[in-house]
């Protein structure tokens, strides 16, 4: 935990490439023991995929860093020069952060490790490539970005309508989220880091709140308000607010987004996406209707059937 | 630098050929890497000895998760990685 700390901060200080794919792969060689502790097939098959594909998304990252070395020769991030190594460094950081075209192994990852390190997956470890693509940001192709962005939020919103497993689901409303963040990345990037911090507070009330009523699908989500109401009804909003409804908190990230894609006159695009944003909210709110609204067939009431181990955050969700 | 990656991507059946190409990849950066100051007349040596300690951790890490898995799942088939589909 504590060199997971510590790769991300050495990669956000970096103004190298090096340093700032060491980092990287400290981040990925501390989290692989946390996601394969509980030596399950499917931690250990997760472990696998999240290995492979972070190392050789680094091992893109090197190399397009050292072709822009060869054309420029300087390491320095903010100046990259060489078209080729912009397209594979774009190509790079969208296989770490799980952009679609190359988003297909973080579902079964987050589905074969347990939720704290799901959440740990999903905030903590996308937040060392933004900030690269941030510091990067001006020198991006912009077409690559927001296709890469549409398709992202597409195939989240879609991808996600027949999942029952709770953290699938979750999975693909981050592939979604990380499609409207990178959209705006090369316009406003400051927007991009306003939408990454509200997502990942959103995201990690709900992982807590998964956690400590241990729901891991969808039929365990409706027998979750026996064992703590108020935790459920904060669920509830939490969930509308990730999906973007209007008087929440996870409106206004989308809201900023669209004003300032329709001040750059891409309004075909900002269309787009909001119409995409509704595949996401019907099974945010499918959730929902799950959690709090239905009762399940046979079950009796008020039936506490085990005290909760951890201390509930019921706070958070209100932010 | 570009038949290790397209080995990677289009690795078959066993996961230790991946591993291989990942170490090959590195391998081919790294020559490059010391190629280059030679050319230019500069000197990079500290970078050099920092990647090279990196992807010495990265390739041990990958066989650990190597034997893990072929403890878990009888061999190291490629196939045999299903147990998360949708």
């Amino acid at each position: 935990m504590l060199s997971l700390t510590l790769g991300t901060m050495i990669t956000i200080t970096s103004n190298h490439w090096v340093t700032a794919w060491a980092g990287l792969e400290i981040n990925t060689l501390a989290v692989i023991p946390l996601i394969s502790k509980s030596h399950h097939p499917r931690a250990i098959e997760a472990a696998t995929k999240y290995f492979l594909t972070q190392a050789t998304a680094s091992a893109l990252m090197l190399f397009s860093s050292m072709t822009n070395a060869w054309s420029s020769g300087q390491w320095d991030i903010t100046q990259l020069t060489n078209p080729p190594s912009c397209l594979l460094l774009t190509a790079a950081i969208a296989i770490k952060l799980g952009l679609t075209p190359f988003h297909f192994w973080f579902p079964e990852v987050l589905q074969g490790s347990s939720l704290t390190t799901a959440l740990l997956l999903s905030t903590a470890m996308k937040f060392p490539p933004t900030t690269i693509l941030l510091l990067t940001s001006h020198s991006l192709n912009p077409t690559l970005l927001s296709t890469m962005a549409i398709m992202s939020i597409a195939l989240g919103g879609w991808m996600g309508l027949n999942q029952t497993q709770t953290r699938k689901i979750l999975a693909f409303s981050s592939i979604s989220h990380l499609g409207w963040m990178t959209i705006i990345i090369t316009y406003n990037p400051k927007l991009t880091l306003l939408t990454f911090y509200l997502y990942s507070l959103m995201t990690t009330s709900i992982f807590l709140s998964m956690n400590s009523t241990n729901t891991l699908k969808l039929s365990t989500l409706m027998t979750s308000w026996t064992k703590a109401p108020m935790l459920n009804t904060t669920l509830m909003l939490t969930l509308l607010s990730l999906a973007g409804l209007p008087p929440l908190t996870g409106f206004l990230p989308k809201w900023l987004i669209i004003q300032e894609l329709t001040k750059q006159e891409m309004t075909t695009t900002a269309t787009t996406i909001s119409m995409l944003s509704l595949l996401g909210l019907f099974f945010y709110l499918r959730l929902t209707y799950c959690s709090t609204i239905t009762l399940p067939p046979n079950s009796s009431n008020k039936m506490k059937q085990w005290s909760i181990k951890k201390p509930v955050n019921t706070l958070t969700p209100t932010l | 630098f570009s038949w290790s990656s397209l080995g990677l991507a289009f690795h078959r059946t066993h996961l230790i050929s991946s591993l291989l190409c990942l170490e090959s990849i590195i391998l081919s950066i790294y020559i490059a890497l010391s190629i280059w100051p030679i050319k230019n007349q500069t000197s990079a040596t500290l970078m050099q000895i920092l990647i090279l300690a990196f992807s010495a951790c990265e390739a041990s890490a990958g066989l650990a998760i190597l034997i893990a898995s072929t403890q878990t799942h009888v061999s190291d088939h490629l196939r045999n990685l299903n147990l998360l589909q949708c």
